[in-house]
């Protein structure tokens, strides 16, 4: 019997009040163990698709995260780690303190992270004295918890310095090769020459383009 | 969740400078009502909490909006909600958590401007006192509680702070002295009777919980004037304080029911 997709999206559309289609008819299906580039410029889509399939926004259309109905069965909410394009935690909080409440939600007393020592900022500093990046470090961490079997990473390291980008590169390969599935939004898909398997590129909240890539 | 919004919003400086404040008009209304006293030769401890009424019922009522009113929209822009909202939590859990965090936080607030109160008067407060106070402390947690939740209902429609925190305090303005205005000129000219009255009041949970504050200070309600001797001619002190709290419940649980629909139904 082939794998079911670990992420299947059928016929999906998104209109945010009276405004234009953000996305349009959106079918596609990502096989488990992939990376799948989401690429296109700002306002195609990108973002927005990634909120449907994480359950955060309506759609019409069917959405299934390992065979979980996401509109119907709150099951798959276990299987998926999400990043935002940008998150503010609350400045009062320490990263450990962070960490654990995100780690408690996911119901893993565990906050072991598949991340090199040194990608997060130290563990007792309050979020509110992060730079831009640390805090994105901070979030890429949350996204990770429980090993999540798809992760949903809206443009992981537009605030991150090299070696931070390397080590998000680094890091999603190794996940990739025990069976982890990621849709990484990013405007600047070149980024991922070499990482990636597939780019789906959207415009106007269509699919215009959809490609494997080749390794380089 | 309730653990991480208390101790979020009980480290935030603005819940700290209000809880500072709040405590410091305690004070300051405490000594004012004991100088009262002395020169009007009275015992107990009367004026202090007649004016201790109306501050605990307005400022917590206003704190518990903002708050509330906060919570949900401001997680919403800084991206937290919806990180929260993909873990495998309930929606429930999404707008009781805040609620619980946030009124404890509140409630701690409260507790610490009466805290100081209570220091004050304790020196001349009569035993006979201990009753009215505790029912001043009540209904002003109550009050504060369901301002948290009323606020929840309004961060949970609102799209930016900025609308939440507006909403927020023009229902205050609303509730604190619109609705009284608005009776005061109306009530004469439609001839509203207590019945009437007491529809007013319970539909304005600031105003039950005032009601209700002043009921506990007198079993007997002559402090509410001929509208206590109605409250408790028809339905007994008693009965009258459980429409009161029901008031309360009913003003609390609806808002947390919107807040609950509204994140279940809409964008994240």
């Amino acid at each position: 019997m082939p794998e079911q997709p670990a992420v299947r999206v059928t016929n999906v559309s998104k209109r945010y009040g009276r405004r234009a289609p953000t996305l349009r008819d959106i079918n596609l299906a990502v096989e488990p163990g992939t990376i799948v580039t989401l690429a296109g410029s700002n306002g195609s889509g990108k973002s927005t698709l990634l909120r449907c399939i994480a359950g955060l926004a309506r759609f019409i259309g069917v959405i299934e995260v390992r065979s979980h109905d996401v509109r119907a069965d709150g099951g798959f909410r276990g299987e998926v780690g999400y990043l935002p394009q940008s998150v503010a935690f609350p400045p009062q909080s320490t990263v450990d303190e962070t960490l654990a409440f995100f780690a408690q939600l996911r119901g893993t007393g565990d906050v072991a992270l598949p991340l090199p020592d040194g990608f997060l900022p130290a563990r007792s500093a309050l979020v509110g004295t992060l730079s831009g990046g640390q805090r994105q470090r901070l979030a890429m961490a949350i996204a990770l918890l429980g090993n999540p079997a798809v992760l949903l990473l809206d443009e992981p390291v537009s605030n991150l310095d090299e070696s931070g980008r390397e080590s998000v590169w680094t890091m999603l390969c190794e996940l990739k090769a025990t069976g982890t599935t990621a849709l990484i939004a990013s405007p600047s898909p070149a980024d991922l020459a070499g990482i990636g398997d597939r780019t789906v590129v959207l415009h106007e909240g269509r699919i215009v383009d959809d490609r494997e890539q080749v390794a380089s | 969740m309730a653990g991480w919004e208390y101790r979020n919003a009980s480290r935030s400086r603005w819940v700290i400078g209000t809880a500072v404040a709040f405590a410091l008009l305690c004070l300051a209304v405490s000594l004012l009502g004991l100088r009262s006293l002395r020169e009007l030769g009275l015992s107990g401890v009367g004026p202090a909490s007649a004016a201790l009424i109306n501050l605990g019922i307005l400022l917590p009522a206003l704190m518990g909006l903002l708050l509330g009113g906060n919570a949900l929209v401001a997680a919403r822009e800084q991206g937290v909600l919806p990180m929260i909202a993909v873990q495998p939590v309930s929606r429930s859990s999404l707008v009781l958590g805040p609620f619980l965090g946030v009124s404890a936080a509140l409630a701690v607030s409260v507790l610490l401007g009466f805290g100081v109160a209570a220091v004050v008067l304790s020196g001349v407060a009569r035993r006979s006192d201990v009753m009215p106070l505790t029912a001043l402390v009540g209904s002003t947690l109550a009050v504060a509680v369901t301002c948290v939740a009323i606020g929840l209902g309004v961060s949970a429609v609102s799209r930016s702070r900025l609308q939440a925190t507006s909403t927020a305090i023009t229902l205050w303005f609303m509730l604190a002295l619109g609705m009284d205005l608005v009776l005061a000129a109306a009530a004469p000219a439609v001839r509203m009777g207590p019945a009437g009255l007491l529809v007013a009041v319970v539909s304005n949970p600031l105003e039950a919980g005032r009601v209700l504050a002043l009921l506990g200070s007198s079993s007997d309600g002559t402090a509410l004037g001929p509208f206590g001797a109605y409250l408790v001619e028809s339905f007994g002190s008693g009965g009258a304080a459980a429409i009161l709290a029901g008031s309360l419940v009913f003003w609390t649980l609806a808002p947390l029911v919107l807040a609950r629909w509204v994140l279940s139904r809409g964008d994240l």
